[in-house]
């Protein structure tokens, strides 16, 4: 009988999973990981949920850091915001692989092993994501200062850009949410930022700058005026930027 | 009859005229320097660089692109903004340019700033202007972003090294391939002028490097590096007239990249060709993939072109049509091949390259693996064996990879793409495939 653990869809969710299905002493064979809810039951198997604990994902977290190293660590802590069903069994199963090497450290590099490499291009797509929404992410500016942006993105890619921000926008009060997560990612002037989740009063009935309209309107003329029309290709431009990220582009609202 | 009489314009006319001035300058790269904010100003800048959004033509937009002026005492025939055009003209103050920028910038609408301009009275005004922009852009804004400026080709050196000091990276368009062209098309302009603030910015650079290894605080000049441009099919030159260029700046000035821009014939001139299938964008495009093959790939632009064929072949990407030239080295073993061995493979990146180095010491590689790393099968497959054996059994001869990989896969304009023709076999045929 093989025993499914649930876990939370987030790191500390999928690192308790891995604790708890370690902890078992089932052996590896018998157990699985599941992140998300209930899909797709399955019979002989029996289910146990795993409530997030920060305690264990964070022995797990430290485990992974100092005998696979950061290089994995970066892995895995992509390739859990990226949504995918089988990530947490294959984050699980890359641990197995790592902490049964020699050297730990090699775990990264084993892409013929085919949960470490699904665990590899889960944080390549979610790298790709983040770093889209690096430079697609649109600040406003609110009646009280603060630089408020909207996104649905289809990776929980707050964490991974929030550092970013923090780092170049250091003085600023900016917040940044995720309305298909409900969650946002705020920033205190001269502070650090934090991760706020059901967020979705706090950024209720915002009221922008006047001053906004100037700087929105600055922003479509420079956007227009600097493509060439004899080089027109519409279809360069859709590949780059599809039409998922336009709603939230001021550049593409309204023209 | 109507008359306009001069009159002030406002922030927005000047926007619309300097950035649609601007925007035949092809960088708008924000890459190469990792720096982060020091907790007291805006701004921060990554080495990959970042893309803000992409305009109607596909192009990234990084940079807040624009001319300080469009004002110019130089009468280039292929330039929008010479003398003797009737166009609307204005002039950003550096106050206007740092407003602007530092608004655009903390909305998240740019990666920094990329400032050129027309010379506007003398090359050493203008200079001057560009440094005070930079300099209250860096000083009084705080503003620790991107920042690419050209360096004025006939300024004071002193200018050009104190505006160094302030900027990421440093510019001068070599307008066109070579001394002749420039002659022609550009009287004003010498080709030793262009190249002097280029030259000048290579030794400061050198000198700036063994400062940062004594001082680690020093203050780093150009750390992203130069650039260039150079404008393709508006004179006569032949492509390896062009990559020879690229390869002299890239040996000798070590630049970080050399940027090609198709010919628009934005003037009516009589000097001007006219090309009538529009810009040649897939020369520009098979010029930029042969800069790839320098650059990152250890090729030399004698191994791609040659004398006696002295341009690419417009349906092939080069590194293909190297490889089919030179069957002998094929097929690669993919187990067992050097790191630069693979590179020279159709299909295989230097990215994939270097993935199957590390993995194949850690396991075993088989096709299947190959395609998750990223290697392009569909070309590379007449070119590996992996574990000794093919993965199809495909000829290694140069028609059937030909015929095969033309077959729809790229995308060609139409017309340019021409069957391979199948002939009557005789005694004395000529292997060799020709287009």
């Amino acid at each position: 009988m093989i025993r499914v653990f649930l876990c939370e869809d987030t790191l500390t969710g999928i690192l308790t999973g891995v604790y708890d299905a370690w902890d078992s002493r089932l052996g590896h064979e018998n157990v699985r990981l599941q992140s998300g809810g209930y899909e797709n039951m399955e019979l002989f198997c029996e289910y146990a949920e795993v409530p997030p604990d920060l305690e264990k994902a964070d022995r797990v977290l430290r485990t992974i850091r100092t005998r696979l190293g950061e290089e994995a660590y970066e892995m895995i802590a992509y390739a859990a915001a990226y949504p995918h069903a089988g990530k947490a069994d294959a984050i699980y199963r890359m641990i197995v692989v790592g902490l049964h090497l020699a050297d730990g450290q090699k775990v990264s590099g084993m892409l013929t092993h085919p949960d470490v490499r699904l665990v590899f291009e889960l944080r390549r797509k979610a790298w790709h994501i983040a770093h889209r929404y690096m430079g697609f992410v649109r600040f406003r500016e609110l009646k009280n200062g603060v630089l408020f942006s909207g996104i649905e993105a289809e990776a929980d890619v707050l964490a991974l850009i929030a550092p970013h921000f923090a780092d170049r926008l250091p003085l600023e009060d900016w917040a940044i949410y995720d309305r298909s997560r409900r969650k946002a990612a705020v920033h205190p002037a001269g502070k650090g930022w934090v991760i706020l989740e059901d967020a979705e009063e706090a950024f209720a009935g915002l009221q922008e700058l006047e001053e906004e309209s100037r700087f929105d309107r600055l922003w479509k003329i420079f956007h227009r005026a600097v493509g060439i029309e004899s080089r027109s290709n519409q279809q360069l431009q859709m590949s780059f930027l599809p039409k998922k990220f336009r709603p939230f582009m001021n550049e593409f609202m309204d023209c | 009859m109507e008359y306009r009489i001069e009159q002030r314009m406002d922030l927005s006319q000047k926007l619309g005229i300097l950035a649609d001035a601007a925007k035949y300058d092809v960088a708008c790269t924000s890459s190469g320097v990792d720096r982060n904010n020091d907790g007291k100003g805006t701004g921060n800048c990554i080495s990959p660089g970042i893309c803000h959004s992409f305009s109607a033509d596909g192009r990234c937009i990084s940079l807040l692109k624009i001319l300080f002026t469009n004002e110019c005492i130089f009468d280039c025939r292929y330039c929008i903004n010479r003398r003797s055009n009737d166009v609307p003209r204005a002039s950003f103050t550096p106050g206007e340019v740092c407003d602007l920028t530092m608004g655009f910038y903390r909305r998240n609408y740019i990666e920094g700033l990329f400032l050129s301009s027309g010379i506007m009275e003398s090359p050493n005004h203008t200079m001057e202007l560009l440094y005070q922009t930079l300099y209250r852009l860096r000083n009084e804004y705080h503003f620790q972003g991107y920042i690419h400026v050209k360096a004025i080709p006939g300024a004071d050196p002193v200018l050009i090294e104190r505006t160094g000091y302030l900027a990421d990276r440093m510019s001068v368009n070599l307008e066109l391939p070579t001394a002749e062209g420039l002659k022609a098309l550009a009287p004003q302009k010498q080709r030793q002028k262009l190249i002097a603030p280029i030259r000048q910015v290579r030794q400061i650079r050198i000198q700036n490097r063994q400062e940062l290894t004594l001082y680690r605080h020093a203050p780093k000049f150009v750390p992203a590096g130069q650039s260039t441009q150079m404008i393709i099919g508006a004179t006569g030159e032949n492509d390896w007239q062009i990559m020879k260029v690229a390869e002299h700046m890239y040996k000798k000035y070590e630049l970080k990249r050399v940027f090609y821009s198709a010919f628009l014939r934005v003037n009516e001139d009589s000097l001007l060709p006219v090309l009538p299938g529009g810009p040649p964008l897939l020369r520009e495009h098979r010029l930029y993939q042969a800069d790839w093959l320098l650059r990152y790939y250890g090729f030399e632009t004698d191994e791609l072109l040659s004398e006696e064929k002295p341009d690419f072949n417009l349906l092939l990407d080069p590194k293909c049509d190297w490889a089919l030239r030179h069957l002998d080295r094929f097929p690669v073993e993919v187990t067992q091949a050097d790191y630069h061995t693979l590179l020279r493979v159709p299909g295989i990146g230097y990215r994939s390259a270097g993935r199957i180095v590390k993995a194949r010491r850690l396991g075993t590689i088989d096709y299947g693996n190959l395609k998750k790393m990223g290697v392009v099968l569909k070309r590379a497959v007449y070119f590996i064996t992996c574990g000794g054996k093919q993965m199809y059994p495909v000829k290694l001869t140069e028609d059937y990879i030909l015929r095969n990989i033309l077959d729809g896969k790229e995308k060609l304009p139409p017309g340019v793409k021409k069957e391979p023709v199948y002939e009557q076999l005789t005694l004395f045929d000529d292997p060799r495939f020709s287009v």
